[in-house]
Protein backbone atom coordinates (compact mmCIF):
# COMPACT_ATOMS: atom_id res chain seq x y z
CA UNK A 1 0.00 0.00 0.00
CA UNK A 2 2.71 2.39 1.09
CA UNK A 3 4.63 1.50 -2.02
CA UNK A 4 1.68 2.25 -4.30
CA UNK A 5 1.09 5.60 -2.55
CA UNK A 6 4.75 6.55 -2.89
CA UNK A 7 4.85 5.61 -6.55
CA UNK A 8 1.66 7.61 -7.18
CA UNK A 9 3.09 10.61 -5.33
CA UNK A 10 6.32 10.59 -7.33
CA UNK A 11 4.59 9.91 -10.64
CA UNK A 12 2.23 12.87 -10.21
CA UNK A 13 5.02 15.16 -8.97
CA UNK A 14 5.06 17.35 -12.13
CA UNK A 15 1.37 18.20 -11.49
CA UNK A 16 1.94 19.44 -7.97
CA UNK A 17 1.59 23.21 -7.40
CA UNK A 18 5.14 23.82 -6.20
CA UNK A 19 6.69 21.61 -8.87
CA UNK A 20 9.26 23.03 -11.23
CA UNK A 21 12.04 21.61 -13.33
CA UNK A 22 14.48 21.84 -10.44
CA UNK A 23 12.27 19.75 -8.15
CA UNK A 24 11.58 17.16 -10.85
CA UNK A 25 15.27 16.96 -11.72
CA UNK A 26 16.05 16.53 -8.04
CA UNK A 27 13.56 13.66 -7.92
CA UNK A 28 15.28 12.07 -10.92
CA UNK A 29 18.65 12.44 -9.19
CA UNK A 30 17.17 10.80 -6.09
CA UNK A 31 15.68 7.93 -8.07
CA UNK A 32 18.95 7.27 -9.91
CA UNK A 33 20.76 7.34 -6.57
CA UNK A 34 18.24 4.85 -5.17
CA UNK A 35 18.50 2.59 -8.22
CA UNK A 36 22.29 2.48 -7.90
CA UNK A 37 21.87 1.54 -4.25
CA UNK A 38 19.38 -1.17 -5.19
CA UNK A 39 21.79 -2.64 -7.75
CA UNK A 40 24.70 -2.63 -5.29
CA UNK A 41 22.45 -4.11 -2.59
CA UNK A 42 21.97 -7.30 -4.61
CA UNK A 43 25.56 -8.44 -4.24
CA UNK A 44 26.62 -6.46 -1.16
CA UNK A 45 23.45 -6.65 0.90
CA UNK A 46 22.01 -10.01 -0.08
CA UNK A 47 25.32 -11.65 -1.00
CA UNK A 48 27.50 -10.00 1.63
CA UNK A 49 30.26 -9.03 -0.80
CA UNK A 50 31.00 -5.42 0.07
CA UNK A 51 32.11 -4.18 -3.33
CA UNK A 52 33.79 -0.80 -3.48
CA UNK A 53 34.16 -1.10 -7.22
CA UNK A 54 30.62 -0.63 -8.49
CA UNK A 55 31.62 2.65 -10.06
CA UNK A 56 33.27 0.40 -12.63
CA UNK A 57 29.94 -1.06 -13.74
CA UNK A 58 28.17 2.29 -13.54
CA UNK A 59 30.87 3.91 -15.68
CA UNK A 60 30.95 1.08 -18.19
CA UNK A 61 27.18 1.42 -18.60
CA UNK A 62 27.38 5.16 -19.13
CA UNK A 63 30.41 5.15 -21.44
CA UNK A 64 29.18 2.15 -23.46
CA UNK A 65 25.77 3.70 -24.20
CA UNK A 66 27.33 7.07 -24.99
CA UNK A 67 29.99 5.65 -27.31
CA UNK A 68 27.52 3.39 -29.09
CA UNK A 69 25.24 6.36 -29.67
CA UNK A 70 27.93 8.80 -30.76
CA UNK A 71 29.88 6.40 -32.98
CA UNK A 72 27.20 4.13 -34.38
CA UNK A 73 24.01 6.07 -33.77
CA UNK A 74 22.70 3.16 -31.73
CA UNK A 75 19.70 4.31 -29.71
CA UNK A 76 20.21 3.96 -25.94
CA UNK A 77 16.99 1.93 -25.84
CA UNK A 78 19.02 -0.81 -27.55
CA UNK A 79 22.42 0.38 -26.35
CA UNK A 80 21.45 -0.43 -22.79
CA UNK A 81 21.60 -4.15 -23.61
CA UNK A 82 25.23 -4.28 -24.76
CA UNK A 83 26.02 -1.89 -21.89
CA UNK A 84 24.52 -4.32 -19.39
CA UNK A 85 26.23 -7.25 -21.09
CA UNK A 86 29.62 -5.52 -20.97
CA UNK A 87 29.13 -4.74 -17.28
CA UNK A 88 28.07 -8.32 -16.57
CA UNK A 89 31.18 -9.57 -18.36
CA UNK A 90 33.27 -7.15 -16.29
CA UNK A 91 31.49 -8.48 -13.20
CA UNK A 92 32.42 -11.99 -14.23
CA UNK A 93 36.07 -10.99 -14.64
CA UNK A 94 36.10 -9.13 -11.32
CA UNK A 95 34.51 -12.17 -9.68
CA UNK A 96 36.97 -14.60 -11.23
CA UNK A 97 39.90 -12.52 -10.01
CA UNK A 98 38.58 -11.50 -6.58
CA UNK A 99 35.77 -13.96 -5.82
CA UNK A 100 37.89 -15.96 -3.40
CA UNK A 101 38.68 -12.85 -1.36
CA UNK A 102 36.56 -11.90 1.62
CA UNK A 103 35.50 -8.76 3.43
CA UNK A 104 37.98 -5.92 3.32
CA UNK A 105 40.26 -7.72 0.83
CA UNK A 106 37.45 -8.03 -1.67
CA UNK A 107 36.54 -4.37 -1.11
CA UNK A 108 40.13 -3.25 -1.71
CA UNK A 109 40.57 -5.41 -4.80
CA UNK A 110 37.37 -4.07 -6.35
CA UNK A 111 38.12 -0.42 -5.64
CA UNK A 112 41.57 -0.82 -7.22
CA UNK A 113 39.93 -2.13 -10.40
CA UNK A 114 37.53 0.77 -10.52
CA UNK A 115 40.33 3.30 -10.00
CA UNK A 116 42.35 1.61 -12.73
CA UNK A 117 39.48 2.31 -15.11
CA UNK A 118 39.48 5.93 -14.01
CA UNK A 119 43.10 6.14 -15.17
CA UNK A 120 42.30 4.31 -18.42
CA UNK A 121 39.41 6.67 -19.15
CA UNK A 122 41.74 9.64 -18.70
CA UNK A 123 44.44 8.07 -20.85
CA UNK A 124 42.42 7.09 -23.94
CA UNK A 125 41.38 10.65 -24.71
CA UNK A 126 40.29 9.95 -28.30
CA UNK A 127 37.80 7.33 -27.21
CA UNK A 128 36.57 8.67 -23.88
CA UNK A 129 37.13 12.40 -24.05
CA UNK A 130 39.71 12.16 -21.26
CA UNK A 131 39.38 14.44 -18.23
CA UNK A 132 36.48 16.47 -19.63
CA UNK A 133 34.53 13.30 -20.15
CA UNK A 134 32.28 11.98 -22.84
CA UNK A 135 29.27 13.94 -24.03
CA UNK A 136 26.43 12.50 -26.03
CA UNK A 137 25.16 14.53 -28.94
CA UNK A 138 22.00 16.33 -27.85
CA UNK A 139 19.06 15.89 -30.20
CA UNK A 140 16.45 17.91 -28.33
CA UNK A 141 13.14 16.22 -27.69
CA UNK A 142 14.00 12.88 -29.22
CA UNK A 143 12.31 9.94 -27.52
CA UNK A 144 14.06 7.49 -29.89
CA UNK A 145 17.38 8.77 -28.51
CA UNK A 146 16.12 8.66 -24.89
CA UNK A 147 16.52 12.45 -24.77
CA UNK A 148 14.13 15.20 -23.71
CA UNK A 149 14.48 18.89 -22.97
CA UNK A 150 12.64 18.60 -19.65
CA UNK A 151 13.20 16.12 -16.84
CA UNK A 152 9.63 14.75 -16.66
CA UNK A 153 10.15 11.76 -18.97
CA UNK A 154 13.21 10.79 -16.96
CA UNK A 155 11.11 10.94 -13.82
CA UNK A 156 8.85 8.19 -15.17
CA UNK A 157 11.77 6.23 -16.58
CA UNK A 158 13.83 6.24 -13.39
CA UNK A 159 10.73 5.64 -11.27
CA UNK A 160 9.98 2.56 -13.38
CA UNK A 161 13.53 1.29 -12.84
CA UNK A 162 13.31 1.83 -9.06
CA UNK A 163 9.96 0.00 -8.90
CA UNK A 164 11.27 -2.87 -11.04
CA UNK A 165 14.44 -3.13 -8.94
CA UNK A 166 12.37 -3.09 -5.75
CA UNK A 167 10.14 -5.91 -6.98
CA UNK A 168 13.17 -7.77 -8.35
CA UNK A 169 14.92 -7.54 -4.97
CA UNK A 170 11.86 -8.93 -3.24
CA UNK A 171 11.68 -11.76 -5.76
CA UNK A 172 15.39 -12.50 -5.38
CA UNK A 173 15.11 -12.61 -1.58
CA UNK A 174 12.43 -15.30 -1.84
CA UNK A 175 13.98 -17.23 -4.72
CA UNK A 176 16.29 -20.19 -4.62
CA UNK A 177 19.14 -18.01 -5.88
CA UNK A 178 18.44 -15.45 -3.16
CA UNK A 179 18.47 -18.09 -0.43
CA UNK A 180 21.80 -19.33 -1.74
CA UNK A 181 23.23 -15.81 -1.80
CA UNK A 182 22.07 -15.21 1.77
CA UNK A 183 23.47 -18.57 2.88
CA UNK A 184 26.84 -17.63 1.36
CA UNK A 185 26.67 -14.26 3.12
CA UNK A 186 25.83 -15.78 6.51
CA UNK A 187 28.40 -18.60 6.41
CA UNK A 188 30.23 -19.54 3.25
CA UNK A 189 31.67 -22.75 4.70
CA UNK A 190 28.29 -23.95 5.91
CA UNK A 191 26.77 -23.03 2.54
CA UNK A 192 29.31 -25.20 0.73
CA UNK A 193 28.67 -27.97 3.26
CA UNK A 194 24.97 -27.67 2.34
CA UNK A 195 25.73 -28.22 -1.33
CA UNK A 196 25.73 -24.61 -2.49
CA UNK A 197 28.24 -23.90 -5.24
CA UNK A 198 29.42 -20.80 -3.45
CA UNK A 199 31.80 -19.50 -6.11
CA UNK A 200 29.20 -19.78 -8.86
CA UNK A 201 26.58 -18.14 -6.65
CA UNK A 202 28.88 -15.19 -5.96
CA UNK A 203 29.78 -14.83 -9.64
CA UNK A 204 26.13 -14.82 -10.72
CA UNK A 205 25.24 -12.31 -8.00
CA UNK A 206 28.06 -10.04 -9.04
CA UNK A 207 27.09 -10.24 -12.73
CA UNK A 208 23.45 -9.49 -12.00
CA UNK A 209 24.37 -6.57 -9.75
CA UNK A 210 26.83 -5.25 -12.37
CA UNK A 211 24.22 -5.36 -15.14
CA UNK A 212 21.66 -3.59 -12.94
CA UNK A 213 24.26 -0.92 -12.14
CA UNK A 214 25.08 -0.43 -15.82
CA UNK A 215 21.44 0.25 -16.66
CA UNK A 216 21.49 3.13 -14.19
CA UNK A 217 24.67 4.31 -15.94
CA UNK A 218 22.74 4.42 -19.20
CA UNK A 219 19.99 6.53 -17.67
CA UNK A 220 22.56 8.80 -16.04
CA UNK A 221 24.29 9.34 -19.38
CA UNK A 222 21.04 10.25 -21.14
CA UNK A 223 19.89 12.52 -18.33
CA UNK A 224 23.11 14.47 -17.76
CA UNK A 225 24.42 13.99 -21.33
CA UNK A 226 27.96 13.79 -19.99
CA UNK A 227 30.11 11.46 -17.94
CA UNK A 228 33.66 12.03 -16.76
CA UNK A 229 36.21 9.58 -15.36
CA UNK A 230 35.91 10.57 -11.72
CA UNK A 231 32.09 10.66 -11.72
CA UNK A 232 32.09 7.19 -13.24
CA UNK A 233 34.99 5.33 -11.69
CA UNK A 234 36.19 7.60 -8.87
CA UNK A 235 36.40 6.94 -5.17
CA UNK A 236 33.53 9.30 -4.36
CA UNK A 237 31.18 7.33 -6.62
CA UNK A 238 32.39 4.05 -5.08
CA UNK A 239 31.35 5.30 -1.66
CA UNK A 240 28.14 7.05 -2.77
CA UNK A 241 26.77 3.83 -4.27
CA UNK A 242 26.92 2.14 -0.88
CA UNK A 243 25.03 4.78 1.07
CA UNK A 244 21.37 4.07 0.20
CA UNK A 245 21.55 0.43 1.25
CA UNK A 246 23.85 1.03 4.23
CA UNK A 247 21.64 3.80 5.60
CA UNK A 248 18.30 2.24 4.74
CA UNK A 249 19.03 -1.39 5.56
CA UNK A 250 21.47 -3.75 3.93
CA UNK A 251 19.97 -6.75 2.18
CA UNK A 252 16.38 -5.52 2.36
CA UNK A 253 14.17 -4.55 -0.58
CA UNK A 254 13.04 -1.25 0.95
CA UNK A 255 16.37 -0.24 2.48
CA UNK A 256 17.99 1.45 -0.54
CA UNK A 257 14.74 3.29 -1.30
CA UNK A 258 14.43 4.79 2.16
CA UNK A 259 18.17 5.37 2.55
CA UNK A 260 18.57 6.97 -0.87
CA UNK A 261 15.63 9.32 -0.39
CA UNK A 262 16.78 10.29 3.08
CA UNK A 263 20.36 11.05 2.03
CA UNK A 264 19.27 13.30 -0.84
CA UNK A 265 16.85 15.11 1.48
CA UNK A 266 19.62 15.62 4.01
CA UNK A 267 22.03 16.77 1.34
CA UNK A 268 19.50 19.24 -0.10
CA UNK A 269 18.52 20.58 3.33
CA UNK A 270 22.18 20.97 4.23
CA UNK A 271 22.79 22.70 0.93
CA UNK A 272 19.98 25.19 1.53
CA UNK A 273 21.12 25.72 5.12
CA UNK A 274 24.68 26.45 4.06
CA UNK A 275 23.37 28.94 1.50
CA UNK A 276 21.22 30.70 4.11
CA UNK A 277 24.05 30.75 6.63
CA UNK A 278 26.47 31.73 3.92
CA UNK A 279 28.90 29.14 5.18
CA UNK A 280 30.54 27.25 2.36
CA UNK A 281 31.21 23.58 2.96
CA UNK A 282 28.75 23.33 5.84
CA UNK A 283 26.50 21.12 3.69
CA UNK A 284 29.21 18.48 3.29
CA UNK A 285 29.83 18.62 7.03
CA UNK A 286 26.15 18.10 7.87
CA UNK A 287 25.86 15.32 5.33
CA UNK A 288 28.91 13.62 6.82
CA UNK A 289 27.63 14.02 10.37
CA UNK A 290 24.25 12.47 9.54
CA UNK A 291 26.05 9.60 7.83
CA UNK A 292 28.30 9.09 10.83
CA UNK A 293 25.35 9.23 13.20
CA UNK A 294 23.40 6.57 11.32
CA UNK A 295 26.41 4.28 10.98
CA UNK A 296 27.21 4.58 14.69
CA UNK A 297 23.71 4.59 16.17
CA UNK A 298 21.89 2.38 13.68
CA UNK A 299 24.41 -0.06 12.21
CA UNK A 300 21.63 -2.27 10.83
CA UNK A 301 20.20 0.61 8.82
CA UNK A 302 16.75 2.10 9.24
CA UNK A 303 14.82 -1.03 8.27
CA UNK A 304 17.14 -3.33 10.21
CA UNK A 305 16.82 -1.24 13.38
CA UNK A 306 13.06 -1.06 12.93
CA UNK A 307 12.86 -4.87 12.76
CA UNK A 308 15.07 -5.21 15.82
CA UNK A 309 12.94 -2.73 17.71
CA UNK A 310 9.61 -4.34 16.79
CA UNK A 311 10.85 -7.87 17.47
CA UNK A 312 12.20 -6.78 20.85
CA UNK A 313 8.80 -5.29 21.68
CA UNK A 314 7.09 -8.49 20.53
CA UNK A 315 9.55 -10.47 22.64
CA UNK A 316 8.78 -8.35 25.72
CA UNK A 317 5.04 -8.83 25.27
CA UNK A 318 5.29 -12.60 25.26
CA UNK B 1 22.96 -43.05 30.44
CA UNK B 2 22.93 -46.47 32.09
CA UNK B 3 25.43 -48.96 30.68
CA UNK B 4 22.77 -51.69 30.50
CA UNK B 5 20.84 -50.28 27.57
CA UNK B 6 23.98 -49.39 25.67
CA UNK B 7 23.99 -52.43 23.43
CA UNK B 8 20.33 -52.01 22.56
CA UNK B 9 20.83 -48.39 21.54
CA UNK B 10 23.82 -48.93 19.34
CA UNK B 11 23.46 -48.50 15.65
CA UNK B 12 23.56 -51.30 13.17
CA UNK B 13 26.63 -53.47 12.97
CA UNK B 14 28.69 -53.98 9.87
CA UNK B 15 27.39 -56.43 7.33
CA UNK B 16 30.22 -58.20 5.57
CA UNK B 17 28.56 -58.32 2.15
CA UNK B 18 27.73 -54.60 1.89
CA UNK B 19 29.88 -52.48 -0.39
CA UNK B 20 31.80 -49.65 1.24
CA UNK B 21 30.13 -46.25 1.35
CA UNK B 22 33.39 -44.53 2.16
CA UNK B 23 36.87 -45.79 1.54
CA UNK B 24 40.07 -44.03 2.54
CA UNK B 25 43.35 -45.41 1.29
CA UNK B 26 46.68 -44.10 2.49
CA UNK B 27 45.30 -40.65 3.26
CA UNK B 28 47.88 -38.21 4.59
CA UNK B 29 47.90 -34.49 5.20
CA UNK B 30 50.86 -32.31 6.00
CA UNK B 31 50.68 -28.72 7.25
CA UNK B 32 54.18 -27.35 6.80
CA UNK B 33 56.28 -29.39 9.20
CA UNK B 34 53.32 -31.05 10.89
CA UNK B 35 52.09 -34.41 9.64
CA UNK B 36 48.45 -34.10 10.75
CA UNK B 37 47.43 -37.37 9.15
CA UNK B 38 49.65 -40.14 7.90
CA UNK B 39 48.68 -43.11 5.78
CA UNK B 40 45.16 -43.57 7.16
CA UNK B 41 43.11 -46.31 5.54
CA UNK B 42 39.68 -47.60 6.46
CA UNK B 43 36.35 -48.36 4.87
CA UNK B 44 32.84 -47.76 6.17
CA UNK B 45 29.92 -49.85 4.94
CA UNK B 46 26.32 -48.80 4.55
CA UNK B 47 24.31 -48.40 7.74
CA UNK B 48 27.34 -48.45 10.01
CA UNK B 49 27.69 -46.03 12.91
CA UNK B 50 31.40 -45.43 13.37
CA UNK B 51 32.96 -43.44 16.19
CA UNK B 52 36.11 -41.51 15.40
CA UNK B 53 38.01 -41.04 18.65
CA UNK B 54 41.43 -40.09 19.90
CA UNK B 55 43.13 -37.67 22.24
CA UNK B 56 43.34 -33.95 21.43
CA UNK B 57 45.45 -33.26 18.39
CA UNK B 58 44.99 -36.81 17.10
CA UNK B 59 43.81 -35.55 13.72
CA UNK B 60 40.06 -36.13 14.09
CA UNK B 61 39.13 -32.67 12.87
CA UNK B 62 41.61 -32.77 10.00
CA UNK B 63 40.16 -36.14 9.03
CA UNK B 64 36.67 -34.63 9.00
CA UNK B 65 37.79 -31.71 6.84
CA UNK B 66 39.61 -34.02 4.42
CA UNK B 67 36.61 -36.35 4.05
CA UNK B 68 34.15 -33.48 3.59
CA UNK B 69 36.39 -31.75 1.05
CA UNK B 70 37.45 -28.58 2.83
CA UNK B 71 41.07 -29.68 3.06
CA UNK B 72 42.74 -31.59 0.25
CA UNK B 73 44.79 -34.59 1.32
CA UNK B 74 48.53 -34.40 0.56
CA UNK B 75 48.51 -38.08 -0.35
CA UNK B 76 46.14 -41.00 -0.73
CA UNK B 77 42.63 -41.19 -2.12
CA UNK B 78 39.03 -41.13 -0.95
CA UNK B 79 36.25 -43.10 -2.60
CA UNK B 80 32.53 -42.59 -2.06
CA UNK B 81 30.35 -45.47 -3.25
CA UNK B 82 33.33 -46.67 -5.27
CA UNK B 83 33.82 -43.34 -7.03
CA UNK B 84 37.06 -41.41 -6.53
CA UNK B 85 36.10 -38.08 -4.94
CA UNK B 86 39.58 -37.00 -3.82
CA UNK B 87 39.44 -33.90 -6.03
CA UNK B 88 35.70 -33.16 -5.71
CA UNK B 89 34.88 -29.81 -4.02
CA UNK B 90 32.91 -29.77 -0.76
CA UNK B 91 29.61 -28.66 -2.30
CA UNK B 92 29.68 -31.45 -4.88
CA UNK B 93 30.35 -34.03 -2.15
CA UNK B 94 27.30 -32.74 -0.30
CA UNK B 95 25.19 -33.05 -3.43
CA UNK B 96 26.49 -36.60 -3.86
CA UNK B 97 25.07 -37.39 -0.42
CA UNK B 98 27.87 -36.71 2.04
CA UNK B 99 26.82 -34.28 4.77
CA UNK B 100 28.35 -32.94 7.95
CA UNK B 101 27.76 -30.83 11.00
CA UNK B 102 30.27 -28.49 12.61
CA UNK B 103 31.92 -28.59 16.01
CA UNK B 104 30.46 -25.19 16.76
CA UNK B 105 26.98 -24.98 15.21
CA UNK B 106 27.06 -23.04 11.95
CA UNK B 107 23.63 -22.02 10.68
CA UNK B 108 22.46 -19.25 8.37
CA UNK B 109 21.42 -16.80 11.06
CA UNK B 110 19.38 -14.45 8.92
CA UNK B 111 17.30 -17.28 7.44
CA UNK B 112 14.49 -19.10 9.19
CA UNK B 113 14.85 -22.70 10.38
CA UNK B 114 12.76 -23.77 7.41
CA UNK B 115 14.95 -21.84 4.96
CA UNK B 116 18.13 -23.23 6.54
CA UNK B 117 16.95 -26.72 5.72
CA UNK B 118 15.60 -25.64 2.32
CA UNK B 119 19.02 -24.35 1.22
CA UNK B 120 20.40 -27.88 1.49
CA UNK B 121 17.28 -29.67 0.24
CA UNK B 122 17.10 -27.64 -2.99
CA UNK B 123 20.68 -28.50 -3.91
CA UNK B 124 19.91 -32.22 -3.98
CA UNK B 125 16.29 -32.11 -5.18
CA UNK B 126 16.05 -29.29 -7.73
CA UNK B 127 12.31 -29.65 -8.48
CA UNK B 128 10.47 -27.18 -6.18
CA UNK B 129 7.71 -29.61 -5.22
CA UNK B 130 10.15 -32.27 -4.13
CA UNK B 131 12.43 -30.12 -2.00
CA UNK B 132 9.49 -28.40 -0.36
CA UNK B 133 8.09 -31.80 0.67
CA UNK B 134 11.53 -32.81 1.87
CA UNK B 135 11.83 -29.70 4.06
CA UNK B 136 8.47 -30.47 5.71
CA UNK B 137 9.41 -34.11 6.27
CA UNK B 138 12.76 -33.14 7.83
CA UNK B 139 11.04 -30.56 10.07
CA UNK B 140 8.62 -33.23 11.26
CA UNK B 141 11.30 -35.84 11.78
CA UNK B 142 13.51 -33.47 13.78
CA UNK B 143 10.44 -32.16 15.69
CA UNK B 144 11.13 -28.62 14.58
CA UNK B 145 7.76 -27.77 13.03
CA UNK B 146 6.97 -25.27 15.80
CA UNK B 147 10.30 -23.52 15.19
CA UNK B 148 10.02 -23.47 11.39
CA UNK B 149 9.54 -19.70 11.09
CA UNK B 150 12.05 -18.70 13.76
CA UNK B 151 15.64 -17.73 13.14
CA UNK B 152 18.57 -19.57 14.74
CA UNK B 153 19.42 -16.85 17.30
CA UNK B 154 15.84 -17.14 18.62
CA UNK B 155 15.94 -20.87 19.47
CA UNK B 156 17.78 -23.02 22.02
CA UNK B 157 21.18 -24.61 21.44
CA UNK B 158 19.59 -28.07 21.39
CA UNK B 159 17.20 -26.94 18.67
CA UNK B 160 20.01 -25.29 16.72
CA UNK B 161 21.87 -28.59 16.76
CA UNK B 162 18.74 -30.30 15.51
CA UNK B 163 18.43 -27.78 12.69
CA UNK B 164 22.04 -28.41 11.71
CA UNK B 165 21.45 -32.16 11.63
CA UNK B 166 18.19 -31.60 9.75
CA UNK B 167 20.00 -29.45 7.20
CA UNK B 168 22.60 -32.19 6.88
CA UNK B 169 20.17 -35.04 6.25
CA UNK B 170 17.90 -33.03 3.92
CA UNK B 171 17.80 -34.10 0.31
CA UNK B 172 18.88 -37.70 0.45
CA UNK B 173 22.06 -37.70 2.47
CA UNK B 174 23.69 -41.15 2.65
CA UNK B 175 26.71 -40.46 4.86
CA UNK B 176 26.31 -38.20 7.87
CA UNK B 177 29.36 -36.93 9.69
CA UNK B 178 28.66 -35.48 13.13
CA UNK B 179 31.34 -33.31 14.68
CA UNK B 180 30.66 -33.21 18.43
CA UNK B 181 26.97 -32.66 17.90
CA UNK B 182 26.21 -33.39 21.54
CA UNK B 183 28.66 -31.09 23.25
CA UNK B 184 27.09 -28.33 25.29
CA UNK B 185 23.80 -30.18 25.69
CA UNK B 186 22.28 -31.38 28.94
CA UNK B 187 22.15 -35.13 29.44
CA UNK B 188 18.42 -35.24 28.59
CA UNK B 189 18.90 -33.18 25.45
CA UNK B 190 21.85 -35.35 24.41
CA UNK B 191 19.87 -38.55 25.01
CA UNK B 192 17.01 -37.22 22.90
CA UNK B 193 19.32 -36.22 20.08
CA UNK B 194 21.07 -39.62 20.14
CA UNK B 195 17.64 -41.21 19.78
CA UNK B 196 16.85 -38.98 16.79
CA UNK B 197 20.16 -39.75 15.13
CA UNK B 198 19.89 -43.50 15.65
CA UNK B 199 16.29 -43.32 14.43
CA UNK B 200 17.52 -41.81 11.16
CA UNK B 201 20.22 -44.46 11.00
CA UNK B 202 17.65 -47.25 11.33
CA UNK B 203 14.94 -45.58 9.26
CA UNK B 204 16.98 -44.40 6.29
CA UNK B 205 19.87 -46.85 6.56
CA UNK B 206 22.05 -43.80 6.94
CA UNK B 207 25.77 -44.33 7.48
CA UNK B 208 27.12 -42.19 10.31
CA UNK B 209 30.60 -41.16 11.42
CA UNK B 210 30.69 -39.52 14.84
CA UNK B 211 33.44 -37.46 16.40
CA UNK B 212 32.72 -37.04 20.07
CA UNK B 213 34.84 -36.28 23.09
CA UNK B 214 32.43 -37.76 25.60
CA UNK B 215 33.32 -41.43 25.40
CA UNK B 216 30.10 -42.93 26.81
CA UNK B 217 28.17 -41.08 24.12
CA UNK B 218 30.30 -42.55 21.34
CA UNK B 219 30.00 -46.01 22.80
CA UNK B 220 26.25 -45.60 23.10
CA UNK B 221 25.97 -44.80 19.43
CA UNK B 222 28.77 -46.52 17.59
CA UNK B 223 29.18 -50.21 16.96
CA UNK B 224 32.72 -49.61 15.77
CA UNK B 225 35.48 -47.31 16.88
CA UNK B 226 38.36 -45.92 14.88
CA UNK B 227 41.10 -44.58 17.10
CA UNK B 228 43.55 -41.96 15.89
CA UNK B 229 46.71 -40.85 17.61
CA UNK B 230 49.03 -38.15 16.24
CA UNK B 231 47.56 -38.62 12.81
CA UNK B 232 47.89 -42.38 12.67
CA UNK B 233 45.16 -44.99 12.88
CA UNK B 234 46.04 -47.12 15.89
CA UNK B 235 42.91 -49.23 16.35
CA UNK B 236 39.73 -50.14 14.48
CA UNK B 237 37.05 -52.47 15.79
CA UNK B 238 34.11 -52.97 18.17
CA UNK B 239 34.29 -50.76 21.28
CA UNK B 240 34.91 -53.61 23.72
CA UNK B 241 37.78 -54.93 21.64
CA UNK B 242 39.28 -51.49 21.12
CA UNK B 243 39.13 -50.82 24.87
CA UNK B 244 41.27 -53.87 25.56
CA UNK B 245 43.85 -52.91 22.96
CA UNK B 246 47.11 -52.08 24.78
CA UNK B 247 48.03 -49.48 22.14
CA UNK B 248 44.78 -47.61 22.78
CA UNK B 249 45.24 -47.81 26.56
CA UNK B 250 48.76 -46.44 26.10
CA UNK B 251 47.43 -43.60 23.91
CA UNK B 252 45.05 -42.53 26.66
CA UNK B 253 47.95 -41.96 29.13
CA UNK B 254 48.20 -45.50 30.31
CA UNK B 255 44.73 -45.63 31.79
CA UNK B 256 41.68 -47.44 30.53
CA UNK B 257 39.77 -44.93 28.39
CA UNK B 258 37.12 -43.52 30.64
CA UNK B 259 33.69 -44.90 29.92
CA UNK B 260 34.76 -47.59 27.51
CA UNK B 261 33.05 -50.81 28.49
Amino acid sequence: MLLVALVAAVATLPLWPFANNYIVALAVRTLLFIALGQAWNVIAGIGGMLSLGHGLFFGLGAYATGLLFNSFGLTPWLGLFPAMAIAAAAGLLVGLVTGHLRGIYFALATVVMSLAFEKLARYFVDLTGGDTGLSVTFRGDAPWAMQWRGPTAFLFLSLAVVVIYYLATRAILRSRFGLELQAVRDDEGAAAASGVNTFRTKLLGLMLSAAMTALVGTLYMQFYLNIDPSTAFGLFQAIQIQLPALIGGLGTAGGPVIGGALMILVSEAANIASGKLNLQGVDVLIYGLVLLLVVMRAPLGIIGEWHRWTSRRAGGAR
Amino acid sequence: MAPLDVAARRGRTMTAAASPVLELSGVGRRFGGLQALSDVSFAVTQGEVVGLVGPNGAGKSTMFEVISGNIAPSSGSIRFFGKDITKLPAFARRRAGMARTFQKVRLFNSLTVEQNIAVAAMQCLPEPGRWQDEVQSVLTRMRLTAQARRRPPEITLADRKKVEIGRAIAGGCTLLMLDESLSGLTRDEADELVEEILGINRGRGLTIIVVEHVMPVVVAMAARLIVLKTGTLIADGPPAEVARDPVVIEAYLGSRPHGLA
